[in-house]
């Protein structure tokens, strides 16, 4: 589960205690990729699930202009979007603090019925 | 906040390194998954050996050489059946020893190779070493004849008629079997009580009878023996010999070379008995009448390791499992004798009795939000996560339209699909970024390990951001919600995802298999279209009596539809276990006998469709509304009915049912009955009882999902059309919202 989903996910926080294993495998850089993807994502909680994992090495904490044009950005992006995988771990709901598991790999985002 | 550096593992490998290790992940994972086996990180003395098992054809004597290299083993277990092994070894030294040695070492077992993955595990408990025991109600008598009574019996058996039957090619493939005394019937399961054999049980076999009696085994003489003759890699499918064809005891000789002999309880206890050359089988009680009892088609045997002449059982708990070995099998002929019942079977095990068991009752269709999750949760959801392997394995080609559809998104997009199943659709556009969701952790582990990004959830709260998603999938989804709202729910969930301008494409099973003079695959065994002048459709389709299992009132006879095959459903004949996969790949298991050929002739057996050429098609709207008029409401709950696979829908929402492949009873599953066609009695070599699990549908009319859409505020449906047997939409969420 790559922290990308994270970001589009409304329960998106995740920290270091709650991320037991984390994976960080090689995945072939594509530019136009993550640039597209950029606009479609929460700046913030992205920075914040990163560092929550360990892996927010230099990725700036605000979105830089022009950053289709950057590649280095682009590869700071694309590092921490596709290349970080969380294999065991869990989601946090901030507001409810309900938690979610992450179990090989998968999340499991089911409610209970008295939840639904 | 402070990385846990120490907990997340990071580290950048070799790639060959990263390999072995993403293997050695997998592997444990998959121990975990099927197995219950934990794996842990830190060094300890034991070791899991991923396909270090019997279950791969690697013998005991081969492992304990290669794991010596790590150092003194204290204890290795290798349960049977199993794809694993469990080592511990004196020190922790040693087992860190073998882990650097022996993790990716390839071994060679007879023809195959297998590679070795080693994990380490907790500390595996020490066995009890209680001796297993039979089930109850079952006696071996070893040795019960000699040599030469063995040598003169195998004689005796004339299989020159039968081999005149059948052809060689079949002989290969399945066990030899000979019958005397009674004819089997394929057709209700049972023996032909009326039509007795000529020439009775054969002359050289008396004296085997006689001697049952004189030892209080039987009290009369049996009157009806079959012979089974086993070539190794042969076996016969877990079965209950049909309790109103023959009484107890169940007598069975083996003779030639020994076997193993699994009998399961329907609880999922197991027991493997070894049958050895010249001993006599004794089934009485619930080893007769309630565990299933059968041999696994395999070349190898497990077997107690230290005295491999003697009738040890081997129960599926832990017991025994640190003294097995293989044994290799030979030809086996087994003579069993029994006799043929003629009244009614009063035994003790009604839910395994053909005699006694009243069909159970069926499920209805809810009323409330509550008894809609009920059903789903057994009808759709619990059934999907037991079948989600052979299902799987069924559904691997994306359908071209929706692949039109994901092909022609934009770079970059984001795409939900919704009820993603295996996965099938989510790696056809690698320009955008997909995401799959789905309600069977089985289903989306398989995603997962295909490296796609899935996540379970209901489809009806599915947790991303609203506005998010440019494109949405549901192919074959929505049809397994049981309630009009929960459809639309899931409909506006969909619409929820999207962004403004995205749009959602929609699949579901429709009511009319047959459209604009095409059947659908569903009723079709080939994939060949029907060539003009054959048309199927010029004919009014009557599909008379086809009720299949309906219990239920409001049965209506299909005027002018004919059900055809989607890839997306289990095929099935009428009477035979038969899964099919998709378009490309007709999987017609077991025998199909009924060929439903494009000029759709009507086969023996086949319940279906008869042609009537003087009658002009009709116009399928109105045979639906006719369907939908004719169907009163009333107060009492609607029951619903079990639809026949590959056969005309007779009402809207139905039971569909799926025949699990790999036979046998699944531990702790949900299986809705044992089909009883095919046989399961007969020792002919006929398919195993699968289980057969009943998922709900609620297929939709032509103009109902359109309706549905049209009931939401802020969509458009861009078009609609129908693509082998489903109904489909294609919705804009507008922009001004």
């Amino acid at each position: 589960m790559c922290i990308c989903i994270l970001y589009l996910n409304v329960l998106s926080r995740i920290s270091g205690s709650q991320a037991t294993e984390v994976k960080v495998s090689e995945v072939e850089f594509n530019p136009n990729f993550v640039s597209r993807m950029i606009p479609k994502l929460e700046w913030s909680a992205l920075v914040q699930a990163a560092d929550g994992l360990g892996h927010l090495q230099d990725l700036p904490t605000e979105l830089i202009a022009d950053y289709e044009a950057n590649e280095d950005f682009l590869r700071k992006v694309h590092r921490v979007l596709l290349e970080v995988e969380v294999l065991e771990g869990c989601l946090q709901c901030p507001e409810s603090g309900r938690e979610f598991p992450i179990t090989r790999g998968v999340p499991n985002m089911l409610l209970n019925e008295e939840e639904a | 906040m402070e990385p846990c550096l120490e907990n997340v593992k990071a580290i950048r490998r070799s790639k060959e390194e990263k390999k072995l290790l993403r293997k050695q992940i997998k592997a444990s994972h998959t121990l975990l998954k099927h197995e219950g086996i934990s794996t842990v990180s830190k060094p300890t003395k034991s070791l899991v050996v991923a396909n270090g098992g019997l279950g791969n054809g690697v013998s005991r004597e081969q492992l304990q050489v290669v794991l010596g290299e790590g150092g003194d083993v204290e204890t290795l277990i290798m349960h049977p059946h199993k794809p694993y092994a469990l080592v511990t070894y004196r020190t922790e030294v040693s087992a860190q020893r073998g882990h650097v040695l022996l993790n990716g070492r390839q071994l060679q077992c007879g023809d195959q190779v297998v590679t070795l993955y080693l994990s380490y595990v907790d500390t595996v408990d020490s066995e009890s070493g209680v001796c297993a025991v039979l089930p109850p109600g079952l006696v071996l008598v070893e040795e019960f004849v000699s040599l030469e009574e063995e040598a003169l019996l195998l004689d005796a058996i004339d299989w020159k008629s039968h081999d005149e039957e059948v052809t060689v090619q079949k002989a290969l493939k399945h066990r030899r079997v000979k019958h005397y005394g009674y004819e089997f019937r394929y057709d209700n399961n049972n023996v032909d009580k009326d039509k007795p054999l000529p020439g009775g049980l054969p002359q050289a076999c008396v004296f085997v009878l006689e001697r049952c009696v004189r030892d209080r085994h039987v009290k009369v003489m049996p009157d009806q023996l079959t012979v089974n003759q086993y070539q190794a890699g042969q076996g016969i499918p877990p079965h209950v010999d049909t309790h109103s064809a023959f009484e107890e005891p169940i007598l069975s000789l083996s003779l030639g070379a020994k076997t193993v002999m699994d009998f399961r309880h329907p609880d999922g206890r197991s027991v493997a008995v070894v049958l050895p050359g010249r001993s006599l089988l004794v089934m009485k009680g619930e080893s007769r009448y309630l565990w299933t009892h059968g041999i696994t088609p395999r070349k190898f045997d497990v077997v107690p390791a230290c005295d491999p002449e003697s009738p040890v059982a081997v129960t599926s708990d832990f017991s025994n499992h640190s003294n097995l070995t293989l044994s290799r099998r030979g030809t086996r002929t087994s003579l069993t004798f029994r006799n043929v019942r003629r009244t009614p079977c009063d035994c003790a095990h009604p839910s395994a009795c053909d005699s006694q068991q009243a069909p159970p009752s069926p499920p209805s269709l809810p009323r409330s939000q509550t008894d809609a999750c009920r059903l789903e949760a057994e009808y759709v959801h619990s059934v999907y996560e037991e079948i989600a392997g052979h299902f799987s394995s069924t559904r691997h080609s994306p359908w071209p339209r929706v692949c039109h559809f994901l092909s022609s998104l934009e770079p970059g997009s984001i795409v939900a699909d919704v009820g993603c199943g295996n996965g099938k659709y989510l790696g056809v556009n690698p320009e955008v970024f997909a995401m799959g969701c789905d309600r069977s952790c089985a289903l989306v582990q398989i995603c997962s390990e295909r490296g796609f990004q899935a996540f379970v959830s209901d489809a009806l709260s599915v947790p991303l951001r609203s506005d998010i998603c440019d494109a949405c999938i549901s192919i074959a989804v929505i049809h397994h919600l049981s309630t009009q709202e929960r459809r639309q729910a899931a409909v506006e969930e969909l619409v929820r995802l999207l962004r403004p301008g995205g749009r959602a494409l929609i699949y579901v099973w429709a009511l009319e298999q047959e459209y604009n003079k095409q059947r659908s695959k569903y009723l079709k065994e080939t994939r060949e279209q029907a060539p003009p002048g054959n048309s199927t459709d010029d004919h009014n389709q009557e599909t008379k009596g086809l009720t299949g299992n309906s219990t239920d009132d409001h049965n209506q006879e299909t005027k002018g539809l004919t059900v055809n095959s989607t890839d997306d459903h289990n095929q099935e004949t009428r009477g035979l276990t038969g899964n099919s996969t998709d378009d490309h790949n007709q999987e017609t298991r077991g025998l199909t006998g009924n060929s439903t050929d494009d000029h759709h002739q009507e086969k023996k057996g086949l319940t279906g469709n008869a042609v009537d050429s003087h009658n002009p098609a009709q116009d399928p709207s109105s045979m639906v509304m006719e369907c939908s008029k004719v169907l009163p409401v009333k107060d009492s709950p609607v029951k619903l009915s079990v639809h026949t696979n590959r056969t005309a829908f007779n009402s809207q929402d139905l039971l569909v049912p799926w025949h699990l492949k790999d036979g046998g009873i699944k531990k702790g599953g949900r299986v809705s009955k044992m089909t009883k066609d095919p046989p399961i009695d007969t020792k002919s070599p006929v398919l195993a009882p699968c289980p057969v699990f009943h998922r709900f549908y609620h297929v939709f009319q032509q103009g109902e999902l359109e309706e549905l859409c049209a009931r939401i505020t802020g969509v458009m449906v861009q078009c609609s059309y129908h693509d082998q047997g489903n109904w489909c939409v294609i919705l804009e969420k507008t922009r001004d919202r």
